[in-house]
């Protein structure tokens, strides 16, 4: 890591030296982009899922674009001092950031973070929600959960206040009038911890909290909240097949400074379409338990907006 | 093909001894430096295992892992400021060993007590696992607030000289830890609306400020007045047998402890040491001399939060649920290997679990060899000029901190929190309570409150029982100083000549 960076350094240094000497200035926006290194922002420490994605996809880009791409944690503030500080800086494409579901949320919870603020440049990941039951609990699907969450007001742990997970919660109360109280944790695994020791009625998390435990017989999952099933736990119907219009998920994507010229624009847009396609980056991505889903700027612009609406109605209600 | 020879053969090849040694050498080093913790290591580390075999990878994260827990003490003794979280309990005694000149003594007993606590913890990792999981999972919100009630009375024993004062600090370190989001809630307190705010004060800029920070400031303004810099020269360094044999009952103690806490998900080394070193004092014969360098307090303190290793490690591997920070980012890698934590793991691959022990136990052994020579070559730092030390220390103070969040302002909230600590230590109030409070407040409320979304507050008597235990502890350490006054009182009353 430390090399890399000294060199890709060292790299950019020559090369901001190079463009001083031949004279073509700072016009920027030519179609020459990258002639240095990219900066990643991550808006979580090093060593958690959005920083794994990120560094995978930053791998991935390196090849693509021909320069080093510099991963960047700014944890902090729920991820907005990372989001606002790309705001801040110049949209040349040099400095991205890795967004995650929370920008789409934030805006709803007293934060100037919005997804219309900035160029979003393509959705790269998604990972499903589960809602689990200790192995002992009297409900086996989906509909006797709910149908028995109309009388009696179910404890469903989440990985935290104000996390996606603390939304599917609220979204499934929602959708079918369940009585849900939500319970934080600090983290996904321990919230799925206090499903295993029977603490919670239920835990909404992503699948990789709950894969092993499952096939252990540990717990129960009862739905995933997405489209189709999950090719790590085949056997979990979704939430559709039981009847209940529910999607949600902690999805990713990767966003820019708003106002990118087009060419740049464009350059990083095609590169991320590339990179999500390498081995290399789906092995991480669906060994970590989520799929690689990917969204092309428009659609994605689309989506983390309308994600962003329906968040703030999840949220106020 | 038998799985302890499978799990050893897969590290006899020369890229995973390479791995070995590298993580081994990364280790010592990032545990001196203040600041940069074990889990930011492990986690850049992390991004480069990943294409690894899972025996190389392996071999690498838990070397660093396991070596970083020798590292984190010697800048807890010899300057007091602690390397990582966990050897905050280190500067109590360890720290005033090295300003009697014993600092040579203090490295080599908390070497040996930290292996002995690692050793320990293993034990519990190859022999009690399953057992050990399914206590764990019986820690929800309830227990757990017990728990962290229990650690608060810590305060007491470190507030041995003023009580009033000691229960300032940790109210202090409790209210500075209100700042941030409400845990259950989310919702921003203190924030002014400015969302730089919301995060709160960290934590390692709160530790780094108070204790090293402090001391530098302390030592930059006094020393004129009085030569404050430990004598080095002092030759004994290995403990007597007398001294061996007063260390080996609060090591036993303490690490069975820390054994216990490190089960515990969401409870690791920085908890475990100051509970550790709390358990040696009870325990003790000479109380009196706790904290003020006493090597039964150095060898509690860091037998404790070194023997949380494998119950971390425990946890982990038989429920999938990460012990502690750096085993979350070690399921993680695990993950993407391929090997899936949790209950069946012990049946399914066993020869990853015998891989795994194998690679701590070298560690352990290789890490223990190194630290007692470098014993020497430490202690000569502080024959360093003065100014040179200070230097030293601010720099990777600075740069550690400013490291876990990229961010100028969490270094000058660690520059703040050592003018604070110099304020503090002028009137004669501890750091350590502060930091215990500041841990501790936030778990106490977030369990407390979460308990209270699950059941009612009758249930901590009722069908609780760890919880009424632990709560019971908890009461009874509280006013155990006062019984015992009285207690004493009153038999020194009844035989005023046997006292």
């Amino acid at each position: 890591m430390k090399r890399r960076t000294l060199i890709a350094t060292v790299a950019a240094a020559a090369l901001a030296l190079g463009a001083c000497s031949g004279g073509t200035g700072e016009e920027g926006g030519d179609s020459e982009f990258p002639t240095k290194d990219i900066t990643l922002i991550v808006q979580a420490a090093a060593g958690g899922g959005s920083d794994l994605s990120s560094r995978a996809l930053a791998t991935a880009l390196e090849p693509i674009l021909g320069v080093s791409i510099v991963v960047e944690n700014r944890p902090g503030a729920s991820g907005s001092t990372a989001m606002l500080h790309v705001k801040d800086q110049p949209a040349d494409g040099y400095t991205i950031g890795f967004g995650p579901v929370e920008i789409a949320m934030l805006g709803s919870m007293n934060y100037d973070v919005h997804p219309s603020d900035y160029d979003m440049l393509g959705q790269i990941m998604l990972g499903p929600g589960v809602l689990s039951v200790p192995a002992d609990s009297p409900y086996n699907t989906l509909e006797e959960f709910v149908a028995a969450a109309q009388d009696k007001e179910m404890t469903v742990a989440n990985s935290g206040a104000g996390s996606i997970w603390e939304l599917a919660g609220a979204s499934l109360a929602d959708e079918t009038g369940a009585q849900i109280k939500p319970v934080p944790f600090d983290g996904g695994a321990p919230a799925v911890a206090a499903v295993l020791g029977g603490q919670v009625d239920a835990a909404a998390s992503g699948v990789n909290e709950v894969k092993q435990n499952l096939a252990d017989g540990k717990l129960k999952v009862l739905a995933i909240f997405h489209s189709e099933r999950h090719p790590e736990i085949p056997d979990v119907p979704t939430a559709a097949e039981q009847g209940y219009d529910i999607e949600i998920g902690g999805w990713g994507g990767i966003y820019a400074p708003k106002g990118l010229p087009e060419d740049v624009h464009e350059t990083l847009e095609s590169a991320i379409a590339e990179a999500v396609e390498q081995d290399s980056y789906q092995e991480i991505i669906t060994g970590s338990g989520n799929l690689v889903v990917y969204r092309d700027s428009a659609e994605f612009t689309e989506f983390a907006e309308s994600e962003a609406e329906r968040f703030a109605g999840l949220l106020e209600g | 093909m038998n799985p302890i020879l499978e799990g050893l053969s897969a590290l006899a090849e020369p890229t995973a001894i390479l791995c070995f040694l590298i993580g081994l050498g990364l280790g010592l080093l990032v545990g001196v430096f203040p600041g940069i913790t074990i889990s930011m290591a492990v986690a850049l580390a992390t991004s480069f295992t990943l294409t690894l075999e899972p025996a190389q990878g392996l071999a690498m994260l838990l070397a660093i892992y396991v070596s970083a827990q020798y590292g984190d003490r010697i800048p807890s003794i010899l300057v007091n400021t602690p390397g990582t979280p966990a050897a905050v309990a280190t500067t109590l005694d360890g720290y005033p060993m090295a300003r009697k000149g014993q600092a040579g003594l203090a490295l080599s007993i908390s070497a040996i007590a930290t292996t002995v606590g690692i050793l320990m913890s293993m034990l519990v990792l190859v022999f009690l696992a399953q057992p050990i999981a399914a206590f764990a999972l019986r820690f929800g919100p309830f227990e757990m607030f017990a728990l962290v009630c229990f650690g608060l009375t810590v305060i007491i024993s470190i507030a041995s000289n003023s009580l009033a004062k000691g229960i300032f600090a940790g109210l202090l370190g409790i209210a500075l830890a209100i700042m941030g989001l409400d845990p259950i809630t989310g919702d921003a307190r203190f924030a002014f609306g400015q969302a730089e705010l919301t995060g709160g004060f960290n934590f390692i800029a709160l530790i780094i400020g108070l204790f090293g920070i402090t001391e530098v400031l302390d030592q930059i303004l006094t020393h004129h007045e009085h030569k404050i810099r430990p004598i080095s020269s002092l030759g004994r360094w290995w403990p007597t047998k007398g001294e061996l044999k007063r260390v080996a009952r609060p090591m036993a103690q303490s690490g069975g402890l820390g054994v216990l806490i490190g089960v515990i998900p969401a409870a690791g080394g920085d908890i475990a040491g100051l509970v550790g070193w709390n358990r040696a004092k009870a325990i003790s014969k000479h109380p009196e001399e706790f904290g003020k360098g006493s090597i039964e307090g150095l060898a509690g303190s860091d037998t404790a939060s070194s023997s949380t290793l494998g119950g971390a490690v425990t946890t982990t591997l038989s429920l999938g649920i990460p012990g502690d920070s750096v085993m979350a980012i070690m399921l993680g890698s695990m993950i993407i290997w391929g090997i899936q934590p949790g209950p069946s793991l012990f049946e399914r691959r066993p020869d990853i679990i015998v891989t795994i022990v194998a690679i701590m136990l070298f560690a352990t052994i290789a890490s223990t060899i190194v630290s007692l020579l470098r014993t020497k070559g430490m202690t000569k730092l502080l024959d360093l000029q003065p100014q040179w030390i200070w230097g030293i220390i601010l720099v990777f103070c600075l740069v550690g901190t400013y490291a876990t969040t990229n961010n100028v302002l969490t270094a000058v909230q660690m520059l703040l929190f050592g003018l604070v600590g110099l304020l503090l230590r002028r009137v004669g109030i501890p750091a350590g309570p502060v930091v215990l409070g500041f841990l501790l407040g936030p778990l106490a409320e977030a369990n407390l409150r979460r308990a209270m979304l699950i059941g009612e507050p009758i249930e901590f008597l009722t069908n609780r029982p760890i919880a009424t235990v632990l709560l019971a502890l908890a009461i009874g350490s509280l006013f155990w100083p006062i019984i015992s006054k009285r207690l004493k009182n009153r038999a020194a009353r009844r035989a005023p000549t046997a006292v």
